[in-house]
């Protein structure tokens, strides 16, 4: 649906993109992440055909982005970092006038503005002026903006940035919906996001993709072997060298108060944990608490982006 | 259609914004005070000097109609709206510039009520010197605005914007004045890209094509250059 194959881009001569290359499946909910300044705007400006490539080739829907642009344009709908506005228009006209440079008849217009509307919750404010709405309303007005001519592509550009959570939620959940029918690439720096919402990421650092993966795999990918914390009480006569034996990988961390201990185990296979189990409770240790340490895409993040540094200062 | 709709959408904004209201105020006011002093003084039922004056104060107001037409959409970043929407820089330059026109008409009309009254006192009134004055404002307000819509298209501010328009239109008023400076083919050449020489012809009753074709191409050149100035936003 989407292809971008070896996109640079330089502003003056700040490398802003650097051998760009995406391909995105119809269907699919990819999410962009990157730090501030790392690219993602830009990506998504060229592929909207609002800024050109240095160099390289894009295409959306089959169309070339430079030689079919309008075509593009057609099939595309972009909710960029601010929505755009017009401060004092009302909902409905705004989103008519929106029908109207996006070339949709009349009965069809009005057709999707209650449609849209609807769907996005805007139904009661559609007569509100823009200027009057709270920041969450007005995203809604610019994601209401960007589906109205029903694009085969969305390109939402922090689709929930300066919501409240609740808000945040309710647009997730409309974005995971929105996946029948579009395809869609977000960016966002807000990791929960992705995890939430993108079947694919693409992690983005100084205009350069560093990782394409599934959610999952990444999170895999940078934890390793399966780790537990645990916090338990135990009997002052355990022996905690036992419990290293049992487990040649486990660690203790710290002793979080006098009568309890917090570990954090480190294990080869997920089937040592039960054997480690079974040594605690003959031991007469009671269990406070047992979680599965899973890594955050934080981890995943700064694994990525910070790898190399880290091992230079190493 | 998308042309319409962009010029719908520019007047709806010029009359949320009191910009439109005080242009039209401060105007109205002004060419009233004309009208009556140009006639107590001359007793005579022309309307030259008060047209001759009006364009001077259109000069000074169409900067602030035209200024915000591109820059506030730059400085909004509504322009990231319309310029991924399937329409063609041409097409947004083209709105502004008939919304803008439209504007521009509606106050002209307002000032028929001169002529109007002066017919009511003076019923052998001469209307070919008007009604080719009328012509003439109008092709005047629309090199104006073109001057404009291409200043607004440079930045993003707009105060630049209508410095930058009303520096070129004070230059484009007083190059008339190269050919007393100049008695030779140089100073005429010059004198030739005035807009207000011709202008003055007009106001003497004299529909010339020549003219009419000057201000034709001016404003297109004009808006034409403003399309490449859009255009070149996106790729430079």
């Amino acid at each position: 649906m989407i292809e971008m194959q070896n996109i640079t881009k330089y502003y003056d001569n700040f490398r802003a993109l650097n051998n760009f290359n995406l391909k995105v499946e119809k269907g699919e909910i990819l999410g962009l992440l990157g730090p501030n300044g790392a690219g993602k705007t830009t990506a998504m400006r060229i592929l909207t055909c609002f800024l050109p490539a240095s160099s390289g080739k894009a295409s959306v829907a089959g169309f070339d982005i430079f030689d079919d642009s309008v075509e593009v344009r057609r099939r595309l709908g972009y909710l960029p970092e601010t929505p755009p506005l017009y401060p004092e228009m009302s909902v409905n006209s705004y989103l008519n006038f929106v029908g109207e440079i996006r070339e949709l008849p009349f009965g069809v217009r009005k057709q999707r503005i209650g449609y849209v509307c609807e769907r996005i919750g805007l139904d009661a404010y559609r007569d509100r002026i823009i200027n009057t709405l709270s920041k969450g309303y007005r995203q809604r007005v610019g994601l209401a903006q960007a589906l109205l001519h029903n694009p085969e592509v969305l390109i939402l550009d922090e689709p929930t940035v300066g919501l409240d959570p609740n808000q945040i939620i309710e647009i997730r959940n409309l974005i995971k919906d929105l996946a029948q029918d579009h395809t869609i690439i977000l960016s966002t720096h807000i990791l929960p996001e992705v995890s939430m919402t993108c079947g694919r990421v693409v992690i983005i650092n100084e205009g350069e993709i560093a990782a394409v993966d599934s959610v999952k795999n990444l999170e895999k990918n940078a934890t390793g072997r399966p780790t537990w914390k645990i916090i338990l009480k135990a009997p002052e006569s355990f022996d905690w060298q036992s419990i290293v034996n049992k487990a040649p990988d486990a660690q203790i961390n710290d002793l979080v108060q006098a009568d309890t201990s917090e570990f954090k185990l480190r294990l080869n296979k997920s089937e040592d944990f039960d054997d480690l189990f079974k040594v605690l409770t003959k031991e007469n240790c009671v269990f406070r608490e047992i979680t599965p340490i899973k890594a955050t895409l934080e981890d995943v993040f700064l694994k990525i982006t910070h790898g190399e540094e880290r091992k230079e200062n190493a | 259609m998308k042309v319409l709709a962009i010029m719908k959408r520019e007047l709806q904004s010029f009359f949320f914004s009191p910009i439109a209201y005080i242009v039209f105020a401060a105007f109205m006011t002004i060419v009233g005070y004309l009208f009556w002093i140009v006639l107590a003084t001359s007793k005579m039922a022309t309307l030259e000097p008060m047209l001759y004056n009006a364009a001077f104060i259109l000069l000074l107001a169409s900067p602030v109609l035209t200024m915000r037409l591109i820059s506030e959409e730059k400085k909004s970043r509504t322009i990231e709206l319309l310029l991924t929407s399937p329409i063609s820089p041409a097409e947004i330059i083209l709105g502004k510039f008939l919304a803008c026109f439209v504007l521009y008409c509606v106050l002209i009309a307002l000032t028929l009520q001169y002529p109007l009254f002066m017919w009511h006192y003076a019923p052998d009134l001469d209307w070919g010197p008007i009604i080719s004055g009328y012509i003439g404002l109008l092709l005047l307000g629309a090199a104006f605005i073109s001057v404009g819509v291409f200043a607004s298209t440079l930045t993003e501010n707009q105060i630049i914007a209508a410095m930058i328009s009303f520096g070129s239109l004070v230059l484009f008023w007083i190059l008339g004045w190269a050919k007393h400076a100049f008695e030779n083919a140089f100073g005429q050449m010059i004198s030739n890209l005035s807009v207000f020489d011709r202008y003055a012809e007009f106001l003497r009753g004299i529909l010339d094509s020549g003219n009419v074709v000057f201000f034709a191409v001016f404003t297109l050149t004009w808006l034409f250059l403003a399309t490449r100035a859009l255009e070149s936003d996106r790729w430079r």
